[in-house]
């Protein structure tokens, strides 16, 4: 009896120490600095390569008009498990909304961003094609080819920084380019470090 | 009680003569630099703890804004930080169109900013959106 009574208070005091699960402020977010990279990460890089990119003028299309983009292949070269989206898609957006650029789910470095655009083409050419209005499918040499591309890499360096402390360095590069001359028009590094016990793990 | 006073507006001097620095544009750090009377290894443990006792951080002295080629807004924020160690802080700024209203943008993040001992930054921000006409901008500490 006495060993069950003990069992159940153990059991209750452990379930009061259990961390309480919360959300985070994402606006003001105090919580501390993690070795790996986090949202906080990814919206600072992403925000200082849209100030670059847009205050650099290099998106302005002479003659006027927008940019037809895609965003080729970005490589995660770090130690943790990426999608390189988590900085791309805040990036296409912001460049979207200035008025700067329209994006092409055609063709992209990951392969196309909208399969749908090749799949109704597939059944335009199929027998099931029939069975749609000839006029609100898709006709030949209709797609735009995009004249700029934006590609990049996200890097890790990690360092001994003394027998307790690593040094964990991210840099995040990014490029665009002109796809009919090969020329690049603008190209930013943004770099973030971050130190901390060598006990925690950067992936 | 009178000496303790003259030490104080002795102090004193030499914490205004110092905050003169930061606006000069080539700026030698102490250690670097030659000794004065402003400035030496006996005054300077004294001044540091006045300037510390005062309280004296981060100070804005003029904010910029101007439209780019493109017609984006840009500001170009200058500073100084009065104090003897670096402050590191965070800024966030954020856009306002014609009507006062907040443009909703990825741009407006906390994003890092240090400024080094009695010395001068800037800071320089560009609204993604033609629509921005006016800023506001919020700090807070490093954490």
């Amino acid at each position: 009896m006495r060993t069950k009574i003990i069992i159940t208070l153990a059991g209750l005091l452990l379930a009061g120490c259990a961390t309480k699960t919360v959300n985070i402020d994402v606006i003001n977010d105090d919580g501390k600095a993690v070795m790996a990279l986090d949202y906080r990460d990814f919206d600072q890089a992403a925000s200082e390569m849209i100030q670059s990119m847009i205050g650099s003028g290099a998106l302005k299309k002479p003659g006027g008009g927008r940019y037809v983009m895609t965003t080729g292949r970005v490589t995660n070269d770090t130690m943790q498990r990426i999608d390189t989206d988590q900085l791309m898609a805040k990036i296409e957006e912001e460049l979207m909304n200035s008025g700067m650029v329209v994006m092409t789910s055609a063709v992209g470095g990951k392969g196309a961003p909208d399969e749908m655009i090749y799949e109704m083409r597939d059944i335009r050419d199929s027998a099931t094609g029939d069975e749609f209005k000839q006029e609100t499918l898709a006709g030949r040499r209709t797609l735009i080819a995009p004249e700029l591309s934006i590609s990049g890499k996200i890097i890790q360096r990690n360092i001994r920084y003394d027998n307790n402390r690593q040094q964990v360095e991210y840099y995040f590069q990014l490029r665009i380019t002109d796809l009919t001359t090969g020329l690049r028009f603008w190209q930013k590094e943004s770099i973030i470090g971050k130190r901390g016990s060598n006990r925690s793990v950067a992936w | 009680m009178k000496t303790i006073t003259n030490i104080l507006l002795v102090v004193l001097a030499f914490t205004l003569t110092a905050c003169d620095q930061p606006t000069a544009k080539i700026h030698i750090r102490e250690g670097i630099r030659s000794d004065d009377l402003a400035n030496n290894i006996v005054t300077r443990p004294v001044a540091y703890a006045f300037s510390a006792l005062i309280g004296e951080r981060i100070e804005i002295d003029e904010a910029i804004l101007a439209r780019n080629d493109t017609g984006f807004l840009e500001l170009n924020i200058n500073g100084h930080n009065r104090s003897y160690n670096t402050k590191r802080f965070r800024y966030k700024i954020e856009w306002l169109d014609a009507n006062g209203l907040m443009i909703q943008t990825k741009t407006s993040t906390w994003l890092p900013a240090s400024a080094t001992g009695k010395s001068s930054f800037s800071l320089k921000a560009v609204a993604p959106r033609v629509e921005a006409v006016d800023f506001r901008m919020d700090t807070k500490k490093w954490e």
